[in-house]
């Protein structure tokens, strides 16, 4: 179920009214909404709800063995079998076919005439984030670094709490399971604002990336002529904010509808186009995704405590996989190993110039940090190299006669769009939209409330899925 | 919803597939009312009726009638998957399998509120409301030339996809030639016909059809002006319709055979007024009882 249907404002209202009657205490409201959290899954596809279970049920035992298993052997079985279960249904429904055609092409590269038949396989949704969520329980259970979760039921509700089942946050058990253990009310303050995150994310969704950024995106990405070089940059920045708002939106909707519930969700993004240097993005960009790979990959291959030549390769292994993370093929691998480099680079040179930041070299380095940006979500958006080849040729200004395929207007208004985003991002380095809501005069926030929800009506959306859906 | 219901579709239902031309020009109520059937509407604008026909053919048991609307410029345009007369319906079918629970419900909720809201709107083009289509209405400047001559919607579709032209393009001479105008540029830009692959693609589908008991009729509805004029020169009648209706063997219907249709006028060249529409689906049907092509069908 999309967060931006029809059926979904229904569910949510249903939910909302059990969640608040008295009918039931606080173990049947989780029953309701784990039910609920089914339910919501189910919709899009009832067989792949028995994935969701498994991960559960796998997960759970296992972690309740880790927190009695003194032996360390034995401990290391019960962590192997959570990870090849949950690793196994991600390889399987995500990754066999991308394998298997990499497979072919090597094995038939030296003359053997291969031929497989891929399996087009559905690829279950959110399926790359709950499979994250619940493999870091086992991991932090068999590090001891958590407590097992008190209930099956809290376990349950934990790998499959509806806000961030599909797309995020990837929560930590700590983090999550532990709200679940006594009666969550939202405060009326914590319902408007969850209400507020909601309508932010939907504005963010609906009218940002698919009525103003998508046509432009998909236009350009999808045109198979050399472009001209502000039809490519266009077309790059169109997607560099469409894909910010798609996800951000989601994780903003997520976070305010948990809010609604009483229940906090931590921040996923936090304005990462205003980033100064490449570390400062990943702070910034997908938080729970970057802190996960640094705590379960970056850090166990060595971190930055083993000298430079490992911390390297570290950082290498973990952008090339988090690349792959994204989505079963060659151009996100390109994409996560410029973001290594991009880090690399920046951690030789931070050694080497010390710059201090200021106020007008910041917004340079800002800009700077955005533009190299650019050039991976190339790698990103393309669907084959050829596109991604032709689309930097012409951002590089190889191409003076290329193609011009965009309007002045559209192009216009994607360069309006993105120097706002821009802008925003940058002012918002260093504070939060609470803060900035505190400071705003109420009126203001309810005149900008209205207009949201008005451009969203009239806006109108097909009810396109979230980009990260696919992840 | 409607091909959902060529599931529970019998022998004696009515399909009909085409183009826009049966969309407009087959009423639903006075087909009805002629033969005691409602027919199941899956006609679709600016398609080729084939990717439905194969759909209903190789997917489903279905054995009753089905319509065919013969717009020659489409039915013979293609077999390429990513070309429009294509792509479009095949989109439509694919939508139809792959379709979830939450999209089902989506459509159910979004009933009430299509029939409340004058501002829901599906409408593309000069027409639409909706946030993207104001926007794309406005120009600075021409970077890029757009050949294309703004396009208006001219048709209001039910729920059960009965449509009927908007009143303004039958009366407002300067709305219908602005209709006329995106006809000659599609016209002018057509790719050449795929004669054989088209013929070759339906002909197999036929087959199957008829030999498990099916009963098709072919239709040609009408058009008139410059558009029939091209349609004539580019797809004439004695290559194309002609062996068509020869190599199906099937019961086929030109609206330029009968008196009573031949002088139906199209405001915009290619499609009846609602009031054309209705005479033109009651004369139509007369002359297929009286002709016998609705067998299959049980018609008081």
């Amino acid at each position: 179920m999309l967060f931006n249907s029809l059926s979904f404002i229904v569910f949510l209202v249903i939910v909302l009214i059990l969640y608040y009657a008295k009918l039931f205490n606080w173990t049947n409201k989780k029953r309701m909404l784990l039910l609920a959290s089914y339910v919501f899954y189910g919709l899009w596809n009832p067989p792949l709800v028995i994935l969701l279970w498994i991960s559960t049920l796998v997960d759970w035992i296992a972690g309740n063995k880790l927190s009695v298993e003194e032996n360390k052997h034995k401990r290391k079985l019960w962590l192997l079998m959570s990870l090849f279960v949950n690793l196994g249904f991600l390889f399987f429904f995500k990754y066999r076919d991308f394998l298997l055609d990499n497979f072919t092409t090597v094995v038939n590269a030296y003359g053997y005439g291969y031929h497989s038949q891929p399996m087009n396989i559905i690829l279950p949704m959110g399926i790359s984030f709950y499979t994250f969520q619940t493999m870091s329980y086992t991991i932090d259970m068999y590090l001891k670094r958590s407590e097992r979760a008190r209930t099956f039921l809290d376990f349950a509700l934990y790998v499959t709490f509806f806000p961030q089942l599909v797309a995020g946050p990837i929560v930590r058990a700590e983090d999550l399971v532990s709200q679940f253990y006594e009666e969550k009310k939202a405060t009326i303050h914590q319902f408007i604002w969850g209400l507020f995150l909601l309508t932010i994310g939907l504005f963010q969704k609906v009218v940002l990336a698919d009525t103003l950024l998508s046509d432009t995106a998909d236009e350009v990405f999808g045109s198979k002529s050399i472009l001209n070089a502000l039809d490519a940059w266009t077309g790059t920045l169109a997607f560099s904010g469409q894909i910010f708002f798609d996800f951000a939106g989601y994780s903003t909707c997520a976070i305010g509808i948990a809010l609604m519930l009483g229940i906090i969700l931590p921040d996923n993004f936090r304005y990462p186009y205003g980033a100064i240097g490449f570390s400062d993005l990943w702070r910034r960009w997908h938080i729970s995704l970057s802190t996960w790979l640094r705590d379960y990959l970056y850090i166990p291959l060595g971190g930055n405590k083993h000298g430079v030549v490992r911390m390297y390769s570290a950082l290498m292994i973990t952008m090339l996989l988090g690349g792959l993370w994204h989505g079963a093929a060659w151009t996100f691998v390109i994409w996560g190993a410029l973001h290594g480099i991009y880090l690399v680079v920046e951690r030789m040179l931070k050694n080497k110039i010390h710059v201090k930041i200021g106020p007008y070299n910041g917004i340079v380095l800002a800009l700077l940090t955005y533009l190299l940006v650019n050039f991976t979500w190339v790698f990103f958006r393309a669907r084959e190299f050829s596109t991604a080849k032709n689309m930097l040729s012409s951002m590089l200004f190889m191409h003076s006669d290329g193609e011009k395929i965009l309007q002045f207007f559209d192009i216009i208004k994607i360069f309006i769009i993105i120097t706002i985003l821009f802008i925003c991002h940058y002012s918002m380095r260093n504070t939060s939209m609470k803060e900035v809501s505190l400071k705003t005069p109420t009126w203001v926030l309810g005149v900008f409330w209205a207009v949201m929800v008005f451009l969203i009506v009239i806006s109108q959306g097909g009810g396109e899925q979230f980009i990260y859906f696919q992840f | 919803m409607q091909r959902q219901g060529v599931e529970k579709a019998s022998g004696n239902d009515v399909l009909l597939i085409g183009s826009s031309r049966v969309l407009f020009d087959i009423q639903l109520n006075e087909w009805q009312a002629q033969t005691g059937v409602r027919p199941i509407q899956l006609a679709s604008v600016g398609s080729s009726p084939l990717p439905i026909f194969h759909d209903v053919v190789n997917n489903t048991d279905y054995n009753g009638t089905i319509l065919i609307g013969v717009t020659p410029g489409l039915f013979f345009s293609t077999t390429f998957p990513q070309a429009q007369p294509w792509q479009w319906p095949q989109s439509k079918v694919d939508y139809y399998k792959k379709r979830t629970f939450a999209q089902i419900s989506n459509h159910f909720l979004s009933i009430p509120l299509q029939e409340s809201f004058a501002f829901i709107s599906d409408d593309q083009g000069v027409d639409g409301i909706k946030l993207k289509e104001l926007l794309g209405k406005i120009k600075v400047g021409t970077r890029v030339p757009d050949p294309m001559p703004p396009f208006h919607e001219f048709g209001e579709i039910a729920l059960d996809r009965n449509t009927v032209m908007k009143e303004i393009a039958v009366t407002d001479t300067a709305y219908a030639n602005s209709v006329k105008k995106v006809w000659m540029f599609f016209g002018k830009n057509a790719p050449a016909p795929d004669k054989e692959s088209t013929m070759a693609f339906f002909l197999k589908d036929l087959k199957t059809f008829k030999e498990r008991g099916g009963n098709a009729i072919l239709v040609r509805c009408p058009s008139n002006g410059l558009l029939k004029a091209g349609e004539d020169k580019f797809l004439p009648r004695t290559e194309f319709w002609d062996p068509l209706v020869k190599a199906s063997e099937v019961k086929a219907y030109y609206f330029e055979d009968y008196e009573q249709l031949k002088h139906l006028e199209c405001p915009e060249w290619s499609h009846l007024s609602a009031k054309d529409a209705r005479y033109f689906t009651t004369e139509l049907v007369k002359i297929m009882k009286a002709d016998g092509a609705l067998s299959n069908s049980k018609t008081n």
